[in-house]
């Protein structure tokens, strides 16, 4: 079987969606019957991951929307594929290319509203079938599209291997004066167009939290400025520290810094950094209103809030900080790498066949 | 769902509690909670609690109240429900509580216990309670944020009195029963009596989405834990989260979390059904959430048959549609005047409306319903009252020099002398008599007297003291803190009460406003197109297409009453109700 995927990022790529097309290659290219996997990416903005064998990755695609067209057209006219996978609603007008019906991945906010292009509204009526990251990003693409087809649940998968409970990395302690200190943590993009995230609310509350409690919001962006501001007008400037971007080989210490996980957010389509952090065995709270509820099992691995109530978020993060111990929640093996695989192979059986 | 009464003698020199008097409260709100009752006497004489109760969760007589917990230390009575008593439940669970029943109630005890007076901001729900606290000899007292339930308090400055009530207050015996001109005024300007003013001077509204203590120097300052003004403020800066996904798409996801919610119950719940959008929209979602729609009733009178009033047609038509078990419950005239002299006795508070809310209620009792679901509050959350496209015109125009002085309208004076502002303009958009009209009915004195305390203005304007920022959130708030508690709330627990009906009501939800408001500052007055189509499949055209005609009884025709200057003379019902509840 020949498989083309037509994605935003991958392999060299940074964020949840560049980490799920890789673990889906993996998992595709594990399947027996797949002689070869095809990678289409628009964008690569650092040092590549290893690619898996028989995985041709088409770097000459990511140097800009003219070379994309260019690399997807050349991909087409070498090679007939059994199977077309579309890893993002934006690049469906061009899976079209590929004159079959493709398998449509959906990961979140860009499919719980109608699209800017009226094509690609359209074009949804013909795939093959809708993956999503989660029943949320499903349910509320049905919502507004009416799609009638074949839909697949696929939630992102964490390798353990990777986290695991550590000591303190002394050096990231000292870095951020936190010696002593008791660790809410958020890790994620920090722009104006994304002032869903939940960062505000955490703000907000941390005034009526214990003094040696700090908030730790990790990321880059836009908005880190307004988000000073506001923790310098709430008087919790002196326990709120921006990290600033961080690099992918400090995840896990970072991670590994944080008493409490904590991202009340109201738009991650799944939210892989709830998976990440309780790998790391820190307790973990996200809202119930976006796809963190799947992440965390609906609460079984963890809390869930009403990110609109500040009090629940309150409540939630003492009750977080009186857990004794940390630990990595059993039901967190749900969303192993193997579990995954088995739901990519089910997957793609089910509509090749 | 109950009534409930507390008597705190808390100043040294007050006598000790009079039992009777206590029972002698709690009695007259018998139709309120007819499956039990029970009362509570501190050893020490100084507080008595009481208690009906409509059981609703936990049949059993663990639910019981008052209720006392595990230590015996905390006694509550509470009146309402608390729709997320599950989730806390499990919190406190999980923090080593131990339950003794499966009632709401025994949960607040608990909660008090972990949380103290922060507790109310984790309640989902219509609520009023009071706890004793033995430990330090203090009674809590917390109403819900929209005052869905009411409480009503009177201080002689020794002892504190609180009931569900102000009839029940009454009965006690122990309150002067002196008239209040405010509350009388209020009545007349807006049809329905102002919080925190009753007619009786003695006798006080808890304020709605407040808490306080009642301790040995007695009650102290109340602290607020709910403003509508303020979150639609602070949505304001939540565009990119109200712009975040399809609107129909998340409106439905939240009211269905909100009627999930309402619907927690043990005890079948029924709806009210009318052909408007929100009520009709609600069945549409209660049958898709549950697989089955609940059984619904609608009124129908005969002097509306063949006009646009008449909903029962269109509402027996969607009922069938979705095949819910429907009742379409005729109302004479004759029938009407057979109810009048019990609907007076339990109105608690006199008010222009409640006689729809009072027939269809008793409807649903008779199908041995004991809950049942409404679309109150829709018309406030979505902006399809006229008041929002008509008060920023009345603003515009009343500031225009002149230009009144061409209206036809009989307001026209009105718009001239106080639509300058937003609150002058909701006055005369939503008042009954014009304050300068008020002497003609009251006497110049009383009238005099009423204003001055009552300061209308002053009253609609603070609650923009916090502003909203755009004229959707102004005229919500407005909407939802004057007209909506005062008379429709009000109305709706007296007249469903008196036939031990609890009328749960998924739209006017905190949660729920919390979620929605950022998609509503987006969306203003398109929010109820977006409500409509949030059901699967979406209304029928017939239904969405149907002029707005508000839900109404045919009064003038049953009354004859004489004309007064309104369409529905409404000013003299009024007069007629005042003559009979208002002292």
């Amino acid at each position: 079987m020949k498989i083309l995927l037509l994605c935003t990022d991958a392999y060299g790529g940074h964020g949840g969606i560049a980490l799920f097309n890789r673990e889906l290659v993996s998992a595709l290219a594990e399947l027996p019957e797949v002689e070869q996997i095809v990678v289409v990416p628009r964008i690569i903005v650092h040092e590549r991951e290893p690619i898996p064998d028989h995985v041709q990755f088409v770097f000459a695609a990511a140097r800009g929307r003219v070379s994309y067209l260019r690399a997807l057209l050349r991909v087409l006219r070498e090679t007939k594929f059994d199977l077309v996978i579309c890893g993002h609603v934006n690049l469906l007008p061009l899976a079209r290319l590929a004159r079959q019906q493709p398998l449509l991945i959906t990961h979140g906010i860009e499919a719980w509203k109608p699209l800017r292009d009226p094509l690609s509204n359209r074009l949804i009526h013909h795939v093959r079938g809708v993956v999503s990251v989660s029943a949320l990003t499903r349910d509320r693409l049905l919502s507004w599209s009416h799609f009638a087809g074949e839909t697949f649940v696929l939630p992102n998968a964490v390798r353990r291997e990777r986290y695991g409970i550590r000591p303190k990395n002394q050096a990231l302690v000292e870095r951020y004066m936190l010696e002593g200190k008791r660790v809410l943590l958020t890790l994620g993009r920090i722009v104006a167009a994304e002032r869903y995230k939940g960062f505000d609310e955490v703000l907000e509350v941390l005034p009526q939290l214990d003094r040696d409690v700090v908030y730790v919001v990790a990321g880059r962006g836009s908005d880190v400025d307004r988000l000073a501001q506001k923790a310098r007008d709430l008087g919790v400037a002196d326990r709120t520290i921006f990290t600033g971007f961080i690099e992918e080989r400090e995840k896990a210490d970072l991670y590994n810094l944080a008493d409490v996980y904590v991202m009340p957010s109201r738009g991650e389509g799944f939210g892989f950094v709830f998976l990440e952090a309780m790998a790391c065995g820190v307790p973990v709270i996200a809202s119930c209103h976006d796809g963190g509820r799947e992440a965390l099992r609906g609460g079984e691995l963890g809390t869930l809030v009403d990110p609109s109530n500040l009090a629940a978020i309150r409540v939630a993060i003492i009750d977080a900080l009186a857990q004794k111990e940390r630990q990595v929640p059993e039901g967190l093996s749900f969303f192993a790498f193997e579990r995954f695989s088995e739901r990519v192979h089910a997957i793609v059986r089910r509509v090749t066949s | 769902m109950c009534g409930i009464s507390a008597v705190f003698a808390y100043h040294p020199d007050a006598p000790p509690v009079d039992r009777d008097e206590v029972e002698a409260i709690t009695q007259r709100m018998y139709p309120r909670g007819p499956d039990a009752g029970g009362t509570w006497f501190s050893d020490d004489g100084r507080v008595g609690l009481g208690s009906r109760r409509l059981a609703i969760i936990d049949l059993t007589p663990d639910g019981i109240q008052p209720m006392t917990d595990v230590s015996g230390q905390l006694v509550i009575v509470f009146n309402g429900e608390i729709y997320n008593h599950h989730d806390l439940r499990k919190r406190l669970e999980r923090n080593g509580a131990r339950f003794r029943s499966h009632s709401d109630t025994e949960v607040l005890l608990e909660m008090y216990k972990h949380d103290g007076p922060a507790m109310v901001d984790l309640l989902r729900g219509m609520y009023a309670f009071t706890i004793l606290d033995k430990r330090d000899g203090r009674l809590f007292v917390a109403r819900d944020p929209y005052g869905i339930k009411p409480l009503y308090i009177a201080d002689d400055g020794r002892t504190v009195r609180i009931a569900s009530q102000v009839k029940a207050l009454l009965a006690g015996g122990r309150i002067s029963r002196a008239s209040d001109p405010a509350g009388v005024a209020g009545f007349f300007v807006t049809g329905s009596v102002p919080e925190p003013f009753t007619t009786f001077a003695a006798i006080r509204a808890v304020e709605a989405g407040s808490c306080f203590f009642v301790d040995a120097s007695g009650p102290t300052a109340a602290s607020c834990h709910y403003s509508i003004a303020e979150i639609y403020q602070r949505a304001r800066s939540q565009e990119a989260v109200g712009t975040l996904v399809d609107p129909a798409t998340l409106l439905g996801e939240f009211v269905h979390e909100s009627l999930a919610y309402h619907l927690v119950s043990d005890v079948p719940v029924g709806a009210f059904l009318s052909a408007g959008i929100d009520s009709t929209t609600l069945v549409a979602l209660i049958a898709e959430a549950r697989r089955e729609p609940p059984r619904t009733v609608t009124l129908s009178f005969e002097e509306f048959r063949g006009r646009e009033q008449d909903e029962a047609p269109l509402a027996a038509r969607f009922a069938a549609e979705i095949g819910a078990q429907h009742t379409t419950r005729i109302v004479t005239r004759e029938e009407f005047l057979a109810d009048m002299p019990r609907f007076f006795d339990q109105m608690d508070q006199p008010t222009i409306d409640g006689t729809n809310t009072w027939f269809v209620s008793k409807a649903t009792a008779e199908q041995k319903l004991k809950v049942a679901i409404s679309g109150l509050g829709g018309d406030e959350l979505f902006g399809s009252y006229p008041s929002f496209r008509e008060l920023p015109r009345i603003v515009r125009l009343a500031r225009v020099p002149f230009a009144t002085r061409l209206l036809r309208n009989p307001k026209a004076k009105s718009i001239a002398r106080y639509g300058r502002s937003l609150a002058g303009a909701y006055l005369v958009k939503r008042g009954l008599f014009m304050p300068e009209e008020l002497s003609l009915v009251l006497g110049d004195e009383a009238a005099r007297e009423g204003l001055e305390r009552l300061n209308i203005i002053e009253r609609i304007r603070g609650v923009l003291d916090v502003d909203p920022g755009t004229d959707f959130g102004r005229i919500a708030a407005l909407e939802s803190t004057l007209y909506m508690r005062n008379q429709l709330l009000r109305d709706t627990d007296w007249a469903s009460m008196a036939h031990s009906l609890e009328v749960r009501t998924p739209l006017v939800d905190a949660f729920l406003l919390r979620q929605l408001a950022p998609l509503l500052v987006v969306g203003g007055s398109k929010s109820k197109d977006h409500f409509a189509g949030s059901a699967r499949p979406p209304l029928p055209d017939y239904l969405r297409n149907r002029r707005k005609t508000g839900f109404s009884v045919p009064l003038k025709e049953w009354l004859n009453l004489p004309p007064d200057g309104t369409t529905t003379r409404m000013r003299s019902w009024a007069r007629h109700v005042f003559e009979r509840v208002g002292s």
